[in-house]
């Protein structure tokens, strides 16, 4: 089963505004899939109806290729974590995962322990609850996802609420989590630049509608720094750059752009080649998207 | 079903405030005999000191009843409600958590009934004058009220699952157990056929109950059965449907 998370033209309508149109989506095993949207867009609408939160107004829902009532039983190898994880303030931190320890029928005791030491809280398991940190709480959330040993994460806003050295203290578990024990996971978050240190795919969604999804070396590939040439003769500069430059990869583009992917430390020096040769160069600069830009650009087209 | 269960017990037994409410109650039936005892012992005519009048302290209290009934239920649907989400996650179904929150919670408050029950007996047996067959009366009494109580705690517990607020539950209690059969007579007196309803009223019936344990004439009472039933039925219905496709935040 390669297929962990699958739904068919799920929608979901809250009155008469439809928050999710159709949607197809398809989480394969080992995946970091990463959901990006602003806020409003139906990142947590969808999750919540993956988790059973929301009841779907159409479509399917297959967990690991289990629908409706046999869904249950696939339910336990999925860790959720949908917004702000909810415990038991006047509990501590052992009590709540007991709570939880029982309800999910995990036989062994002793893996409360084991989740909290991967968490990287053992050492607070005796303070309540109510005590602890914003990035604690999300730890031990993360925790209890983790407690039924799971093949899979789904994470909305996980780094909600932690500094820095937390965040990168949870980005470091998760890839852990993933390289190590095979665990799929779906995340979403608004700090996009995390995300893009984390995940393997990008999905964008926007309107509750899925308006991108890429890989993260499609994405790299739209990331990388590259010269950005606005010419009056196309043809000639490209010419030109095949005759000086033998591995010189470049695009030409409508509007008499040309994007070159390397040499660009040697960009000053393709200027003056270009000049030198009677070409006029109206625009040159070197550019580079981070999945911020990216993210930008589309919900700008989108909104378009 | 069973873990789920197990997880609640663990969570109720660790609640303070309901092992805390389970003995202000009993407390409250020792401090109300020791003060009819105290009366009786140094006030001459005193005409309350009998186990009669100490008994029907319990038959009277009905909505004082269904209050401790609504504060038990809150152990389990109050503000820990929030919890259900993750239990949702884990494929626990809603009807699971309906009905194990129920029976908790309610097999807890029959425990506490059944000791309070035990200890007005056993106080008002030993502390004040015996009257005929008050012990008898008294458990037949009370066995009319449980249907009534028990739909009073069913209605609490469905509409705590459907989020409804806690003054509006209140507001629902005082409306069906203790203004129903005013009501019902003063609407329905005109209408042929419908005038007689006020009987099945739950608050008639409470007084109904009241009236016939003071005069030594309890029997059991069938109606109140047809109504506690009816009443129970209706509320679980209408909240596990509910509940079963409730937005969980």
């Amino acid at each position: 089963m390669n297929t962990i998370i699958q739904t068919y033209q799920l929608t979901k309508t809250f009155k008469a505004e439809e928050v999710i149109k159709p949607l197809d989506f398809s989480l394969r095993k080992g995946e970091i899939c990463a959901l990006i949207g602003k806020n409003g867009a139906g990142k947590s609408t969808f999750l919540k109806m993956l988790a059973g939160q929301l009841m779907p107004t159409s479509g399917d829902i297959y967990l690991f290729g289990k629908s409706g009532k046999e869904m249950a039983q696939t339910k336990k190898r999925i860790g959720f974590m949908i917004e702000t994880p909810a415990f038991f303030p006047d509990f501590t931190a052992t009590q709540n995962l007991e709570y939880f320890r029982i309800q999910r029928g995990v036989v062994e005791k002793k893996r409360i322990a084991e989740v909290l030491q991967i968490v990287g809280l053992a050492n607070q398991k005796r303070k309540r609850f109510k005590e602890y940190s914003m990035g604690m709480k999300q730890r031990l959330g993360i925790a209890l996802c983790l407690l039924g040993n799971p093949d899979c994460l789904v994470l909305d806003e996980p780094i909600n609420g932690l500094d820095a050295e937390g965040i990168m203290e949870i980005r470091k578990l998760l890839l852990k989590l993933n390289q190590e024990k095979q665990i799929t996971i779906l995340v979403s978050n608004h700090i996009l630049t995390e995300l893009q240190l984390l995940a393997k795919r990008f999905m964008f969604i926007e309107n509750g509608v899925i308006v991108d999804d890429l890989s993260k070396e499609s994405l790299d590939d739209k990331s990388r720094k590259q010269i950005q040439l606005k010419v009056d003769d196309p043809a000639k500069t490209a010419r030109l750059l095949e005759q000086t430059y033998a591995d010189i990869e470049y695009k030409t583009l409508p509007d008499n752009i040309i994007t070159i992917q390397n040499h660009i430390e040697e960009g000053g020096e393709i200027n003056r080649l270009l000049v030198d040769n009677g070409v006029l160069v109206m625009e040159f600069r070197i550019e580079a998207l981070n999945l911020e830009e990216y993210f930008l650009g589309l919900v700008g087209e989108s909104e378009k | 079903m069973i873990n789920y269960i197990k997880s609640e017990n663990y969570r109720l037994f660790r609640k303070k405030g309901l092992h805390i409410t389970s003995l202000i109650c009993l407390l409250l039936i020792i401090f109300s005999a020791a003060t009819l005892y105290y009366f009786g012992q140094h006030e001459p005519n005193f005409p309350y000191a009998t186990s009669l009048f100490f008994y029907s302290n319990v038959i009277g209290s009905s909505i004082l009843i269904l209050i401790i009934a609504f504060l038990f239920n809150l152990a389990l649907t109050g503000k820990d409600m929030s919890l259900i989400k993750q239990s949702i996650s884990f494929g626990i179904s809603r009807n699971t958590i309906f009905w194990s929150k129920l029976i908790l919670t309610l097999s807890y408050f029959l425990v506490i009934c059944v000791v309070g029950l035990l200890l007005m007996i056993g106080l008002g047996e030993n502390l004040f004058v015996k009257e005929e067959q008050s012990v008898s009366n008294f458990l037949i009494a009370s066995f009319n009220m449980l249907p009534i109580v028990l739909s009073g705690f069913f209605m609490i517990h469905a509409m705590k699952m459907m989020k409804a607020g806690e003054v509006y539950i209140i507001i629902m209690l005082l409306f069906f157990f203790v203004f129903s059969g005013d009501l019902l007579r003063l609407i329905l007196r005109p209408i042929s056929g419908l005038d007689e309803l006020y009987q099945y009223a739950p608050s008639t019936q409470f007084n109904e109950n009241l009236m016939s344990f003071m005069d030594q004439s309890t029997q059991f009472e069938f109606r109140y059965w047809i109504t506690g039933i009816v009443i129970s039925v209706i509320c679980l219905l209408i909240g596990a449907r509910k509940f079963a496709k409730q937005y969980i935040d």
